[in-house]
């Protein structure tokens, strides 16, 4: 692990390097770029900003509203579609059409039709996250082993208990998996719906002041923490489904 | 010992509920003493956090909850859903969606275009030295088919181009700067703060002021509301109207206090607001004034119909 940290630091000192030696030497001659170096100090002074650290605390409400809000919509109706091929072959082309939609095409519709800035944002996530979830949970309840289905059955368990027992324990994995995508998605929908519709405030809506300032060197450095939200989720989550999966991962042979 | 503080709680907290009794009493008769008020974080919307900060609304008994917006066309639907009461929005985005028959009002003028506040800018080196050097080039603008595309059109007739020998491309003010040093357009219309920081670097030079002859001093961002929002809340409308008057004269007045105020609620820091150059902050809704905007709409084709300005304002009454 300590060796993965170092060479995961050693890349990204690397990439620091090389990105703030173009911006100073190789951009086109009057280009103007803040360099990596003077971002990553805007970017530890934003912690010292309340306005920002408001602005990062809406960001984040959203966007566990939305993620939540989105797995228990999605986990329920992609385990009932799970478990009942003929509704799951009735909705599936309503489904594929729904889901190729790019969530942020429908951030506008979304500001005209809520009024409630909270709602309206954690709306337009819900429409995203629920895709990664819903799909997931629904391989899942088609990889259950039927075997294992049908060996509680001849011992007399009825449908949900074989639902209980065998068939939602061997989809979590999935399901898991979903919600990491999920929560990725999400977050990317909680930053633009403030990037296209602003607010009180928020980790976009920052952007977008720092825009109008003509402050590139802040638009980055609130980017920069955006994108350390995100990465904090993913660590999370993926402990979470080590922790939790032990024994899925074990089966499938997954070494990490 | 121990007794007193929770004494001097319980005081405390009566106290604070006598205030707000009080507080509540003198909001009485406005219907929406909370409204949401959508605003850019540009210089023209100074007299709203002025207003703010004074503790004019306060003294209407209003709580005005300012909303950052994204631009005048996005803050429309959010007039007409209700996530804005009022909002903060150009004239020509107001006027085009009153063209298209929108009900929407203007209660309040905000900002108006000063000398340099709206230039067309090139390359340092760029070969181009008049406005009639752009006949067939490229321009850059920050939205198409708005007040950029209206000012410069206008300011291109004037020195006999006509508007379809130009293309405009349409990029956002803190790209314009690079565009143009890297080659990708001839000229950009820029507005403060990126007209004095964009002269520093990457060293852009100002090829004409697009606000002259028959664009002086055009008037450019207003406050707007639905109709129906200005019909169900006369009360509210009036404190609003008051309050942001007091604090738009105090803006006209004395540039020291919007110099103190920009950095405030933008994004743009001390050092630079004093070096920018600032609009004016119109006092009253002038009809003649805001029909030019209208009738330069009609004449570059921006309005199909003459659309007759005074149907649309809401002027403070007393």
């Amino acid at each position: 692990m300590s060796v993965r940290a170092v060479r995961g630091a050693a890349g990204v000192a690397a990439f620091l390097l090389v990105a703030e030696l173009v911006v100073r030497f190789w951009l086109a001659e009057g280009v103007v770029f803040p360099p990596p170096s003077l971002v990553l100090v805007e970017a530890a002074l934003l912690l010292a900003d309340p306005g920002f650290l408001a602005g990062v605390a809406a960001t984040l409400l959203n966007w566990a509203l939305g993620l939540l809000a989105a797995v228990a919509v999605a986990v329920p109706v992609g385990v009932a579609l799970g478990a009942l091929p003929a509704a799951e072959r009735a909705t599936r082309p309503l489904l594929e059409f729904m889901r190729p939609i790019p969530s942020v095409a429908i951030i506008p519709l979304a500001i005209l039709l809520i009024p409630a800035d909270v709602a309206m944002k954690a709306s337009v996530i819900v429409y995203a996250a629920v895709w990664p979830v819903l799909i997931n949970t629904l391989y899942g309840m088609r990889e259950v082993d039927p075997l294992a289905k049908d060996s509680l059955r001849s011992f007399g368990f009825g449908p949900l208990a074989v639902l209980w027992r065998v068939s939602l324990p061997s989809a979590a994995p999935f399901v898991a998996t979903g919600v990491r995508i999920a929560a990725g998605v999400a977050l990317i929908l909680a930053v633009s719906a403030e990037l296209l519709a602003g607010g009180s405030s928020g980790i976009g809506v920052f952007v977008i002041q720092a825009g109008s300032g003509n402050r590139t060197d802040l638009m980055l450095a609130a980017t920069l923490w955006a994108g350390a939200a995100g990465l904090v989720a993913n660590t999370l989550l993926v402990a979470a489904e080590r922790r939790l999966f032990r024994w899925h991962e074990a089966r499938r042979g997954v070494a990490e | 010992m121990r007794r007193t503080i929770p004494a001097l709680l319980l005081a405390t907290t009566l106290a604070l509920t006598a205030c707000g009794g009080a507080e509540q009493a003198s909001t009485g008769g406005l219907e929406k003493p909370v409204i949401k008020v959508g605003a850019l974080p540009i210089p023209d919307a100074a007299a709203l956090y002025i207003a703010r900060s004074k503790g004019y609304f306060k003294e209407e008994g209003l709580t005005v909850e300012p909303i950052t917006i994204q631009g005048g066309a996005v803050a429309l639907p959010q007039i007409k859903s209700g996530a804005l009461d009022i909002s903060h929005t150009n004239y020509v985005s107001t006027f085009l969606a009153a063209g298209r028959g929108e009900k929407i009002k203007v209660v309040g003028d905000l900002y108006g275009a000063a000398p340099n506040t709206f230039d067309l800018m090139v390359a340092k080196d760029s070969p181009i030295k008049a406005v009639a050097d752009l006949k067939g080039k490229t321009i850059l603008v920050n939205t198409l088919n708005n007040i950029g595309t209206l000012a410069v059109t206008s300011t291109l007739k004037s020195a006999g181009v006509a508007p379809g020998e130009v293309k405009f491309i349409e990029k956002p003010f803190p790209d314009m700067g690079n565009a143009l040093a890297a080659g990708q357009a001839d000229a950009a219309w820029l507005t403060e703060p990126f007209i004095t920081a964009t002269q520093v670097q990457p060293g852009l030079r100002v090829l004409a002021d697009t606000m002259t002859g028959p664009t002086a001093g055009l008037p450019i961002a207003a406050w707007m509301a639905t109709g129906e929002w200005v019909a169900k809340n006369p009360k509210t409308l009036a404190a609003f109207q008051r309050a942001i008057g007091k604090a738009q004269k105090l803006a006209a007045g004395d540039r020291t206090v919007v110099d103190a105020i920009i950095p405030t609620y933008s994004k743009i820091d001390q050092a630079a607001v004093t070096k920018i150059a600032l609009g004016t902050f119109p006092t009253d809704l002038d009809p003649a004034r805001l029909q030019r905007v209208a009738d330069l709409m009609l004449e570059f084709g921006y309005l199909k119909q003459p659309l007759d300005v005074k149907t649309l304002l809401v002027s403070p009454t007393g």
